[in-house]
């Protein structure tokens, strides 16, 4: 299952939140960049990414959303990340991605922290 | 189950990589894997899939190969690749360590040779009579080896 419409957005007040309905190995990380190079064009800043649906994230997609959070933070914004399933932070910890993207255990948290 | 062996062909795109994905983790739970050592060798063939189609290959019809033996002390996957543009000028010891040296987790790239080498018990990397790369990964079926 991949492809840009089990990548959705929606909004809470000025944050960005973006429900990632799809596992994200090399094929889905293009399709979430575009969603979040969007993004960045459209200037938002704010934005929190939900893995309440997600079971499996490879390097590529981990390494995406670092590059995103980077690019977040030059405009004064940050990405933060919500809802993973152990296996999933366990990927962020073996990589040390953790140390560079925030990752919350709820969405309302991830919201709360900017 | 004694020893079994199954191959697998698929073209040069990641697009396939998910029903790949899902073939070795139905597998594995036939092998009494557990949930989360399924999850690590879902990972790390991923990661060597994916080096496979963006650094083995010139071309979609390049195709990779995958072998998966296994008995009753491990489960053993060897990726075969037919090679990129540059193969063999990375894959000398000394630009693999360069790539590890260089691994940063604020790098967007360069973690997959790591992680592979985090979530298999054995792990091997060797030049192929076709101008391509193995990689070999192994699993022990020992409960014990699941990684912390």
């Amino acid at each position: 299952m991949t492809g840009t419409e089990f990548i959705t957005t929606r909004e809470s007040a000025d944050v960005k939140i973006i429900d990632v309905k799809t596992d994200l190995s090399s094929y889905a990380a293009s399709d979430l960049r575009k969603v979040l190079e969007n993004l960045l064009m459209e200037k938002v800043n704010k934005v929190v990414v939900n893995f309440s649906e997600v079971s499996h994230i490879n390097s590529t997609a981990v390494g995406t959303l670092v590059g995103i959070a980077k690019r977040l933070r030059q405009n004064g914004g940050d990405l933060k990340l919500c809802n993973l399933a152990a296996t999933l932070t366990r990927t962020f910890n073996l990589i040390g991605a953790s140390s560079v993207v925030e990752i919350y255990e709820s969405e309302k948290s991830a919201i709360a922290a900017f | 189950m004694e020893n079994a062996c199954i191959e697998l062909k698929l073209p040069s795109d990641v697009y396939y990589l998910e029903s790949v994905r899902a073939f070795i983790g139905k597998l594995c739970e036939t092998l009494k894997f557990s949930k989360k050592r399924i999850a690590d060798i879902q990972l790390a063939l991923d990661e060597i899939c994916s080096n496979a189609v963006f650094h083995g290959s010139t071309s979609i019809s390049s195709g990779i190969q995958l072998q998966i033996s296994m008995d009753t002390r491990a489960l053993e996957i060897v990726v075969r690749d037919k090679g990129g543009a540059n193969t063999h000028d990375w894959l000398t010891p000394e630009n693999l360590a360069e790539i590890q040296a260089k691994r940063s987790p604020a790098r967007e790239s360069g973690h997959g040779l790591y992680l592979i080498e985090c979530l298999t018990d054995v792990y091997k990397l060797e030049a192929n009579a076709v101008g391509g790369t193995d990689v070999t990964a192994i699993f022990y079926r020992d409960v014990n080896s699941d990684i912390g």
